[in-house]
């Protein structure tokens, strides 16, 4: 065996957990990865639907598909399922801790990369989808939605990451962020524009982190519209608040975390 | 040569810290096979696990320049739904290798798996699993193996490739065997140390080892 450095050996452990989570996810189902595309497709189905159905199909600002679409899939698969992810990695990784090269922080790293892959390969696709019906799903500013989808996928994993520390502790904060991460998705502006909102109920929205990440995609991703709301220090504030706590509180505990 | 410094472990219970050992200072030489003797409950498999890297000592730390495998116990850490063959490929991966064929064919080969090789890791009965377990560390080469308990499972065919698959690997690599088998560790190691009251002692002979063991 050769040595390596240990930047080296992350890189391969990363790597190693990437796959072996890529291929270990839908293995169970019979239409396997199709899931990826259709779990997101269907769910966007059905609000469409609903908010059809309740004679409610105008937002004003885009198609009602393509608004879906816009506050939707990033605050699905970048926020729910990279902060999800992330928390609960530790059951995965105390199967893979049987090896010394793989730590605690590398099933996270992994874990949020592939939920960022992920949320690329899915959007291209279900965009393309659109343009295919009709729609026109593309962004109007690319690079702004991708900086601040990055943000957010930034601030999930964070999230997560504190989130997985601190059930050590007790296990209650999962069970808490499970009960509130449905009316969560309610609270953060994923299916109404923040201008529909009006004062006083606005300012106290926006107290939400989540809101901000939302209204800015949209922002830059419909072509008409200007969010009330959105701040942009206090977007960064919370997204390098949340990492370096994350972090912090990683580097002391993980220890604990891993013991048996 | 690994070197334990100052090595301390202990659990903190809600009747206060319960140590398992306490300032281990031993340095274990890479040419002699080492069994790790001591009661239920004396930290063998914990000294074990600190030494593969998987645990880590409340105090002190283990210094080696030498490639240690992972301890292999019975339950150790494969993904129970992905393949024997896919698993194999994860190791590799880690272990920075990128050609696995060759391994996983040797895998196949030496665990004698067939067909079950290439099904999920959940479906292998205890024997199996640890036959897999062995037959994946012999396919990497480590300079220190480490074993718990994990000769006296298997079946007679399977434990007599063992014991030549080891003995082949004793030209450049030496063993540390946690195991209450008497049998096993005569056969197998040419020295020993014997946790006992939160200490631990280096035998160069292995028959003073096991007496004392056995006069606790």
């Amino acid at each position: 065996m050769r040595a390596r450095s240990t930047l080296a050996i992350q890189k391969d452990v990363v790597f190693a957990i990437f796959l072996r989570e890529m291929s270990g996810r839908f293995s169970g189902y019979t239409f396997g990865n199709i899931w990826l595309v259709l779990e997101p497709l269907l769910m966007m189905g059905v609000f469409i639907l609903l908010f059809g159905a309740r004679g409610r199909g105008e937002f004003g600002y885009a198609e009602p598909p393509i608004f879906i679409f816009a506050g939707f899939l990033p605050f699905r698969l970048l926020w729910n399922s990279t902060m999800r992810n992330n928390m609960n990695a530790l059951g995965s990784a105390k199967q893979l801790i049987g090896f010394r090269q793989v730590k605690l922080f590398d099933v996270f790293l992994a874990r949020t990369l592939s939920e960022g892959a992920l949320f690329f390969v899915v959007g291209t696709i279900i965009g393309l989808i659109f343009l295919w019906l009709g729609f026109d799903p593309v962004p109007k500013d690319f690079l702004g939605v991708f900086g601040y989808c990055f943000l957010l996928w930034l601030f999930a994993a964070g999230f997560g990451i504190l989130a997985c520390i601190l059930s050590e502790i007790t296990q209650e904060i999962q069970k808490v962020i499970s009960l509130i991460s449905m009316p969560l998705m309610i609270l953060s502006a994923v299916f109404f524009p923040m201008s529909t909102i009006p004062e006083p109920y606005r300012s106290w929205l926006a107290y939400n982190p989540l809101v901000h990440f939302n209204e800015f995609i949209r922002e830059h991703w419909l072509q008409a519209y200007t969010s009330p709301v959105a701040d942009m220090e206090y977007l960064l504030a919370w997204t390098i608040g949340m990492l370096t706590v994350a972090l912090a509180t990683y580097r002391l505990r993980w220890k604990k975390v891993l013991a048996t | 040569m690994i070197h334990l410094e100052n090595l301390t472990k202990y659990y903190p219970t809600r009747y206060g810290p319960k140590y398992v050992f306490k300032d281990l200072n031993l340095t274990l030489p890479g040419d002699r096979d080492i069994a790790i003797l001591g009661e239920n409950g004396a930290g063998k498999s914990t000294l074990l696990r600190i030494i593969g890297g998987i645990d880590f000592p409340s105090k002190g730390k283990v210094r080696s320049e030498r490639y240690i495998s992972w301890p292999l116990a019975l339950g150790s850490g494969y993904q129970r739904s992905m393949t024997g063959r896919e698993n194999v490929r994860f190791v590799c991966r880690i272990h920075g290798i990128k050609d696995t064929r060759a391994i996983e064919e040797y895998v196949k080969e030496f665990s004698g798996l067939g067909q079950n090789f290439e099904l999920p890791v959940a479906g292998y009965s205890s024997g199996m699993r640890s036959k897999y377990n062995f037959s994946v560390s012999m396919g990497l080469d480590f300079d220190t193996y480490l074993l718990d308990e994990i000769m006296s499972v298997g079946d007679v065919s399977f434990r007599k490739k063992c014991e030549e698959a080891l003995d082949a690997k004793r030209e450049s690599a030496n063993i540390i065997l946690v195991s209450h088998s008497m049998n096993v560790v005569r056969r197998h190691c040419n020295a020993a140390i014997l946790l006992a009251y939160g200490r631990a002692e280096f035998y160069e002979s292995i028959d003073r080892a096991i007496f004392r063991y056995e006069n606790l």
